[in-house]
């Protein structure tokens, strides 16, 4: 018996090294690379994965940089200690997706009494001037992009739902504040139904359900992103009342684009996941080499509609 | 062996002894009184409630949930937890959906992957736990942890479509009217309550929770029992993992989060004790209902993603308090 334990054991410890060599690339070439922390929310979040790629991309392009990629967790304390840990190692500059828009004030603080040049990518945050520069979209355009749309395609009257994702989240009050700017400016337009259905596709699809069985009408459905657009989607599809619902989403990812493709997604808004971390990390180094980088670095949002899906669905190839 | 049910029925025996004749109805179908009760309300409130549709609906929304509730409850039977259950569906996910693809394996591939993935992740559990003497919660835990991070860098992150229609009917066809879902969740409910009730396993499993020593010294061979336990509850996760990517028609590593949580919350409500020993599978059948029933109603009233969580957990305590009540009684 007690065999067999140890032989799990050196089976789990095997294993564990084997996954933990798959991190380190290894850069055993002499030259001196610049060292750039890259703090990121959450490993798991697909969106983020995008943007991640993009940096490595550059990071391989560039040739003279090396990333240390670390995960919060979306815990903003932890990232804060990761922060730590990047000065205390003394990278040469710093590039952050913040966990959150309130913590995030105190990590540029510590990063500037260090004199490293920190950018914060994808988030803004009351305070942003402090950073060294700022790399991303503004959330609450997107939101107000995605409403305008709809708003055309219901010829500027009709009953919203609003699928709003993780409460609290960023992405979440500026999509939905951009959405609801949007509809006060149509007087016939109203929210009839609003709920949380965090940014998750079987979520949004049990809501919808729910939704349907409630007998409103409903002449949109406009979601905080792609996931739950298209878990609305499925639900109204299997109900048979798919026609005359338009159903909006947010990010463009490469699932929704052959959603939008079918004419099925009738709006998305694609945010450059890669485009803001390949931006993000020049940035940086930029910055670290001692260059002037211009502070606000704005990558557009973009709407996408069944007309113009084509030219994103190749950014994704 | 024989020294085995004498000790089980003893404990049953003692338990009813004491108790009034409406205490007894109370304890058994107390929770189906509140659940009925509950739709009452529910369709006074709003009418819409109550259409066959809508029943069907809220049967099809908690199939997921109320499976992996129903192999979580002989966990807790035996005075043990199950927190990777979540993961598990995120693991069963991914690795499911590769099975799936459009015109590569045949269905039984894909199924037969989500009942391996999940029994494996189980085996391993119960391994450690009952022969390694770990406690379930950090076991448990740990495999929360490790699958999720399995399932990620399975899938680097990303979500896998292009799944057969085949595949897709398990989570989103009809059989005779009603969803596939639910037939599977009938299914694993009758045979759960068969292997419960009508079986020596299942008399070994009430055994273990409601004296581990006992059992032991009567011949039941604990750790043989619990690492089945420990299979049968992945396993459960593992097909509850392969129902929802057939019904997002996606296989998803960030699938099932928290999940782990309702489906104890659902055993929970049904009546299952958390210091073992006592269960049943109709009772997490009608737990998961009551959760489902409450999500649905306040979606059909808008009541907000706020209240809602209140509510779920003013719940959860108090069945909780009924059921610490119960024992005291006792």
């Amino acid at each position: 018996m007690k065999k067999k334990v140890l032989g799990f054991m050196v089976m789990m410890l095997v294993l564990t090294s084997a996954l933990a060599g798959c991190g380190d690339g290894g850069s055993a070439d002499g030259e001196e690379k610049l060292k750039i922390g890259v703090a990121l929310p959450d490993f798991d979040d697909k969106w983020l994965s995008y943007l991640q790629d993009g940096m490595t991309t550059y990071e391989e392009e560039a040739g003279n940089i090396e990333g240390i990629y670390v995960d919060a967790m979306n815990d903003a304390a932890k990232q804060m200690s990761q922060v730590e840990t990047f000065i205390s190692q003394g990278v040469d500059a710093i590039a952050i997706v913040p966990v959150d828009t309130e913590s995030v004030g105190t990590i540029v603080d510590m990063a500037n009494g260090a004199d490293i040049p920190i950018v914060v990518v994808n988030r803004v945050y009351e305070g942003i001037e402090d950073a060294t520069a700022y790399v991303g979209g503004n959330s609450i355009d997107s939101g107000i992009i995605q409403m305008e749309e709809v708003a055309k395609l219901l010829g500027g009257k009709g009953n919203i739902a609003i699928m709003n994702g993780t409460p609290g989240h960023e992405a979440e009050i500026k999509r939905t504040e951009g959405n609801k700017q949007v509809i006060e400016e149509n007087p016939d337009m109203q929210v009839v139904l609003e709920k949380n259905a965090d940014f998750d596709r079987a979520k949004g699809m049990t809501l919808m359900e729910n939704w349907l069985q409630s007998g409103d009408q409903i002449d949109a459905v406009v979601a905080n992103n792609d996931e739950m657009a298209i878990g609305a989607i499925m639900a109204l599809e299997a109900a048979g009342k798919l026609d005359g619902v338009v159903v909006a989403g947010i990010d463009g990812t490469p699932d929704a684009l052959e959603y939008v493709e079918s004419g099925k997604l009738q709006v998305s808004v694609f945010q450059d996941a890669a485009g803001q971390g390949s931006k993000g990390l020049e940035v940086a180094a930029k910055a670290a080499q001692g260059e002037e980088v211009e502070k606000m670095n704005f990558i557009d949002f973009e709407l996408i509609t069944p007309d113009n899906v084509q030219t994103y669905v190749e950014k994704w190839q | 062996m024989s020294n085995l049910s004498t000790v089980t029925n003893n404990t049953s025996d003692a338990g009813l002894h004491k108790e009034s004749k409406a205490a007894v109805l109370f304890k058994k179908y107390g929770m189906l009184i509140i659940l009925i009760a509950l739709i009452a309300l529910m369709t006074a409130l709003e009418p819409n409630f109550i259409n066959s549709n809508n029943i069907i609906n809220i049967v099809r929304q908690m199939a997921v949930i109320g499976i992996v509730a129903i192999g979580v409850t002989f966990v807790i039977i035996t005075s043990g937890i199950d927190l990777s259950s979540g993961s598990v569906i995120a693991l069963t996910s991914v690795i499911v959906a590769t099975f799936a693809q459009e015109g590569t394996y045949p269905l039984i591939v894909a199924v037969l992957a989500a009942v391996a993935v999940g029994a494996a992740t189980g085996v391993f559990n119960g391994f450690l736990i009952a022969k390694g003497n770990i406690a379930p919660f950090i076991v448990t835990l740990g495999m929360m942890t490790a699958a999720r991070g399995l399932a990620l860098l399975f899938s680097g992150g990303r979500p896998i479509g292009g799944l057969s229609d085949s595949f897709q009917f398990l989570g989103q066809g009809m059989i005779l009217g009603i969803p596939v879902p639910i037939i599977i969740f009938a299914i694993i409910g009758i045979v759960s309550y068969v292997l419960l009730n009508k079986t020596k396993f299942g008399k070994y499993v009430y055994a273990i929770g409601g004296n581990e020593q006992a059992a032991m010294i009567a011949g039941v061979n604990v750790t043989k029992v619990k690492i089945l336990v420990y299979s049968y509850a992945g396993l459960l996760s593992g097909l509850a993992g392969m129902i929802l990517t057939a019904r997002i028609a996606s296989g998803q590593p960030t699938a099932g989060t928290m999940y782990e949580l309702d489906a104890i919350a659902a055993a929970v409500i049904g009546g299952t004790s958390l210091t073992g020993g006592i269960g049943t599978i109709g009772g997490t059948v009608i737990g998961a209902l009551i959760i489902g029933v409450m999500n649905n109603g306040l979606d059909l009233m808008n009541v907000s993603s706020y209240w809602q969580q209140i509510l779920k957990g003013v719940i959860i305590t108090v069945a909780v308090y009924i059921d610490a009540r119960k024992h005291k009684k006792k």
